[in-house]
């Protein structure tokens, strides 16, 4: 049970989630960051804290957006734990604008 | 209708340690959503997930929205809507009835927390019924027999300030799943660990506030007081204690020195299957990592040796000293820090010269003439809380409930699993549709809660309800017309120190007030003793077990008579589980597993255990086996088991890890019985018996077999 990082994040990963996070939950790759969800503890901090709405919670996902759940379980697991912000990645601003944002 | 968002600063109403402000926000009179409040330094901006979608709970299609009397048998769940006139005359009649026949101790209010505000919450009800001379409701709930123990201990004391753990260096949570149950205090923990904080967790299970501790403490359940004891053992044998602060700021260090004497680490050891290794390594973290703190948690208390679990564990600060510096010592229940003016809420002047006095834990026997009342229970009065899910025994209080001679009236948001029984339901408000001003038990924020919307149908806050009854029953006291904004005016001993530069202005408008007290950053408030204890010293031997054992008036209407007085030992002792294989070998024969029940992540206690989202977070009702105990029994993960024992059975679904100890299972409360499969939950199986102390309930002491079903 958990919320899920979902496709809003890639080549965005503007990272204040991580900032909110109580339990750092987050962990990240070249792209964007996933959410471990053996950690999360369902507080939702982080969905307010995203400027792209890239995080929801796993009951609320639409279809399309299902296979995140497992994506972030298997990435969380494989990747490094996140303890601070990044800087954006550089197409950030770019990627917000092109999801209307 | 054109859009019109609003935003008002309320404060969550839940019986938690964390009273988050929340902003609340509504569109033409509709709360849309809520959030955490994020200038409040201590909760931060979030809520969790129990409160997250608080709008679904005030705008559910389920809620009860005005009153209704029964039309079918009892528990059938048929009612039909009448008017609050018509309700106040049916319930005001009964009552006068009552009391002309019986006398008035055959009413039997039953009430907690479940909205926790101060004009709403814990007393909303008590001037009334001391006033009716109905019997005392004695509310051990939660904490009761740790505050007995505590106070005994080092007197009713906030302790620590949570928000000076940034500042601990060694800090073991005993007993807590802070993740799910104080959320807001991690932060402060993780803070202290980013500056080289040790995180210790003492738990029988790996709960997820375990997982990310640096040391997983499994002890067996029910042993906690043998650790303190064996803690204090080397504290004392190797020469780890404070000396000067020992002879300054304590009393009985030479006779806890001999009690601990015979508490060896091979002795502790075996009582709560921990090696000797870990039990020294505990004790040397605590004594030379300073300062270092300790966290009590309920559960705690929950065990046949509670409360002198609970007295051994409060002597280990001053035995080290940890008090001396912001971060160190004890933190049970900051509560004490608020100087709420309780006695304007709860008036025990009203209460008569030979009151009864009935425990909640005992509303199974009391409804079922398994206990001698003279004269019987005839009418139950439930507001604020839902006894069928929370309180043990729950077969028998569904066999009390349904009898066709008891008047049960129910105020609540839904048709709980106690309200599907009573005869009149009344609807409340939720927290957006009441004004109040609230304590916290696990921060030293006052908090405000402005009402945001108007009550919805015909619902009523508590306020109002006490309001309504009492005019309908002709008390005329001025204390029972009292309006919402004048109980405000009176909640607080506004001249206390703790308050000084804090008005209902500035609340209202900000929605929290940190107390008038040192920063956390310097806040040490045992350094040099002022324990509220008789002694005014952290009382190893405690003078206060001279009077036997006693429930604060604070959790039984303010009344301080008629304590049950059994013997307590002056010293810190360990008293075993009374069902163990250890103790009871003949019925762990039978029922081989001791169950826990610890908090359900997604619930608080049984409030949300109806909503759908957090039915979809929390999941069936579990019990959660060790994999060895599984393969014993043929259980795979995912079937329906049956839990059961002597008292009664329930049905979950099996989960199974290693996670748990060998020969212990797991199931949270909160679950609705009339939602889970077979109509029966946890408390089916636990039992009434209370723990050593204050009253307290004995939930991790119970014995249990589990079966396929």
């Amino acid at each position: 049970m958990a919320y899920v990082v979902t496709d809003n994040c890639v080549e965005c990963r503007v990272t204040q989630c991580v900032a909110v996070c109580p339990v750092q939950c987050f962990h990240v790759d070249e792209t964007m960051v996933y959410i471990d969800p053996h950690t999360c503890i369902d507080c939702a901090g982080c969905v307010d804290a995203c400027p792209v709405g890239a995080i929801d919670d796993e009951f609320n996902l639409s279809d399309d957006k299902l296979h995140w759940i497992e994506i972030n379980r298997e990435r969380a697991a494989a990747l490094p734990r996140l303890t601070g912000t990044m800087e954006p990645l550089p197409g950030a601003e770019a990627r917000k604008a092109a999801l209307g944002l | 209708m054109a859009s019109q968002i609003e935003t008002v600063i309320g404060a969550c109403p839940q019986d938690c340690p964390d009273t988050c402000s929340m902003i609340v926000s509504k569109d033409n009179g509709k709360v849309i959503s809520v959030r955490g409040n994020p200038d409040q330094p201590f909760t931060k901006g979030r809520l969790c997930v129990k409160v997250n979608n608080y709008q679904d709970r005030v705008n559910s299609p389920d809620r009860i929205l005005y009153p209704m009397r029964r039309t079918g048998p009892k528990g059938s769940s048929l009612f039909e809507r009448i008017s609050w006139q018509d309700a106040l005359e049916e319930i005001t009649t009964r009552w006068k009835d009552i009391a002309a026949t019986s006398g008035p101790n055959a009413i039997l209010p039953y009430s907690y927390l479940g909205t926790q505000g101060i004009l709403n919450g814990l007393t909303v009800g008590d001037a009334f019924f001391n006033k009716l001379g109905a019997t005392i409701s004695e509310r051990t709930f939660c904490d009761s027999g740790a505050c007995t123990a505590y106070t005994m201990t080092i007197g009713d004391t906030a302790g620590v300030d949570p928000e000076s753990f940034v500042h601990s260096r060694y800090i073991v949570l005993w007993a807590s799943n802070t993740l799910t149950t104080n959320s807001h205090h991690w932060p402060f923990i993780e803070e202290a660990r980013k500056r080289g904080a040790k995180v210790i967790v003492i738990d029988p299970y790996r709960s997820r506030t375990a997982r990310l501790a640096d040391v997983h403490v499994p002890i067996a359940p029910g042993t906690d007081g043998a650790l303190a004891l064996g803690i204090i053992h080397i504290l004392f044998r190797d020469g780890l204690t404070d000396a000067d602060y020992i002879s300054r700021y304590t009393v009985g260090a030479d006779e806890l020195a001999e009690r601990a004497m015979e508490y060896t680490p091979e002795m502790v050891g075996a009582i709560t299957d921990l090696s000797p290794e870990l039990i020294v390594k505990l004790a040397h973290g605590i004594a030379t990592s300073q300062p270092s703190v300790i966290r009590i948690g309920v559960a705690v208390e929950r065990q046949s040796g509670g409360g002198q679990a609970v007295r051994a564990i409060s002597c280990i600060p001053a035995l080290v000293g940890s008090w001396r510096r912001p971060g160190g010592g004890l933190l049970q229940l900051p509560l004490w820090a608020f100087p709420v003016s309780w006695g304007a809420f709860i008036r025990p002047d009203f209460i008569g010269s030979a009151p009864r006095v009935l425990n909640q834990w005992k509303l199974g026997e009391a409804l079922t003439g398994d206990m001698a009342l003279d004269p019987p229970i005839r009418s139950l009065m439930v507001y604020n809380a839902n006894p069928m899910a929370m309180a043990p025994e729950q077969g028998r209080i569904a066999q009390g409930l349904s009898r066709e001679d008891l008047f049960t009236v129910v105020s609540e948001h839904f048709l709980t699993d106690t309200a599907r029984y009573a005869d009149i339901v009344l609807p409340a408000t939720t927290q957006v549709e009441q004004e109040d001003i609230m304590f916290s038990w696990g921060h030293l924020y006052l908090s405000y809660n402005n009402r945001a919307i108007d009550p919805m149908g015909e619902a009523v806050s508590n306020t109002e309800l006490f309001r309504r009854l009492a005019k309908a029953m002709g008390f005329d006291d001025p204390c029972f017309s009292r309006t919402d904004e004048e109980q405000i005016a009176e909640a607080m001993l506004w001249d206390a120190p703790q308050m000084a530069g804090i008005t209902i202005e500035r609340l209202k408008r900000d929605g929290f007030a940190r107390l008038n007290l040192p920063s956390a950053d310097d806040y040490a408030p045992h350094a040099q003793g002022n324990f509220a204890t008789p002694s005014g010293k952290c009382e190893f031997k405690a003078s206060m077990a001279a009077e036997g054992n006693f429930v604060l008036g604070l959790f039984r209407q303010g009344y301080d008579g008629q304590q049950s007085g059994e013997p307590i030992d002056p010293l810190p002792h360990f008293i075993a589980p009374q069902e163990s294989p250890v103790t009871n070998p003949a019925l762990a024969a039978r029922y081989p597993l001791n169950l826990i029940t610890p908090k359900n992540h997604a619930f608080l206690s049984s409030s949300f255990g109806n909503l759908p989202h957090q039915r979809r977070h929390a999941g069936d009702q579990p019990v959660v086996l060790h994999p060895t105990d599984a393969a014993k029994y043929g259980i795979t993960a995912g079937e329906r088991v049956r839990v059961h024992n002597d008292r009664g059975a329930f049905e979950a679904i099996a989960q199974v890890t290693d996670d748990i100890r060998q020969g212990v299972v797991v199931a949270p409360a909160g679950h609705w019985a009339s939602l889970n499969s077979g109509g029966a939950t946890v408390h089916a199986v636990t039992s009434s018996r209370y723990a050593d102390m204050g009253g307290a309930p004995t939930f991790s002491d119970i014995l249990v077999a589990v079966e396929r079903c």
